[in-house]
């Protein structure tokens, strides 16, 4: 029988482009959660209003 | 320790490369296209597995409603979708040259194409509702449901007259094919079953990061 190398690499190119697309998939998504989480952590309220500096603050504060 | 089971993942893979094109002989009757045979199994296999650890997850979220449990039955399901896709897929290539056709009805081939859709199915369903603990509770019943499927599509080939043939490892007694060959696909099993290991892991993580930043 003939040995259909193209069949075989077909199949074996088809699993190197899903797997390695999902992989590439997941990188991307660790990438975003990543630079959302900088980007949280470098907000300085949640009311996205700096703080004042310590010398702006009432003493009481 | 996710990044050095992708690195054994990818270095798995690689020796198993090296067993299924050097070391494993050319088949007699179907020639070099049976090399295929080192791609399709495992990803079965992994199929299999996939689901597995969803319908334990599942009935474990179900059981004590830890967020962790349905974390790791959703990974799964996503990673079992993407191995099952690629296991018809190799398959289809695979029966082309060999059977004549890309694809056939028999029982085989079939229940693995339902088991692909009802999963596929539990991915929209999780997409669909908005409620986490809600998408969590009515993905596991579908996930332990769907994963009734395995071992219709496992002993199809035994239960109904297919086209397919019948496990050569997966089955009682000793495996019915030459060492080299079985060496070959052991290897590979192995390395995509890291791989599966691997992804799941990430993903799990993934998923704990996405709760954590929307809380």
């Amino acid at each position: 029988m003939a040995d259909h190398w193209n069949f075989v690499a077909a199949a074996y190119g088809l699993a190197v482009l899903v797997l390695g697309g999902y992989w590439r998939h997941l990188r991307k998504k660790e990438r975003e959660l990543m630079t959302a989480g900088a980007q949280r952590s470098r907000q300085p309220s949640s009311s996205g209003h700096p703080r004042p500096g310590p010398a702006a603050r009432h003493p009481l504060q | 320790m996710t990044t050095l089971l992708g690195w054994l993942a990818a270095l798995s893979l690689a020796v198993g490369a090296v067993m299924g094109f050097g070391v494993a002989p050319r088949e007699v009757t179907q020639g070099n296209v049976q090399r295929i045979m080192y791609l399709h199994v495992p990803t079965a296999w992994v199929a299999y597995l996939a689901f597995g650890v969803v319908l334990v997850a599942s009935i474990a979220y179900l059981v004590q409603r830890r967020p962790g449990a349905d974390r790791v039955a959703h990974a799964s399901a996503e990673v079992g979708v993407i191995f099952t896709g690629l296991t018809i897929a190799a398959g289809s290539i695979w029966g082309k040259p060999t059977w004549g056709t890309w694809w056939t009805w028999d029982a085989r081939l079939t229940s693995v194409a339902v088991l692909f859709v009802m999963y596929l199915g539990y991915l929209l369903l999780r997409g669909m509702i908005d409620d986490p603990e809600r998408a969590a509770r009515y993905c596991a019943v579908l996930g332990i449901v769907a994963a009734l499927d395995v071992p219709l599509v496992h002993f199809s080939v035994y239960w109904w007259r297919t086209l397919h043939q019948p496990p050569s490892v997966l089955k009682p007694g000793a495996a019915t094919m030459p060492p080299a060959i079985l060496a070959a696909l052991l290897v590979n099993l192995a390395a995509f079953t890291l791989l599966y290991v691997y992804f799941v892991a990430k993903r799990v993580r993934l998923l704990r990061a996405e709760s954590e930043a929307l809380a």
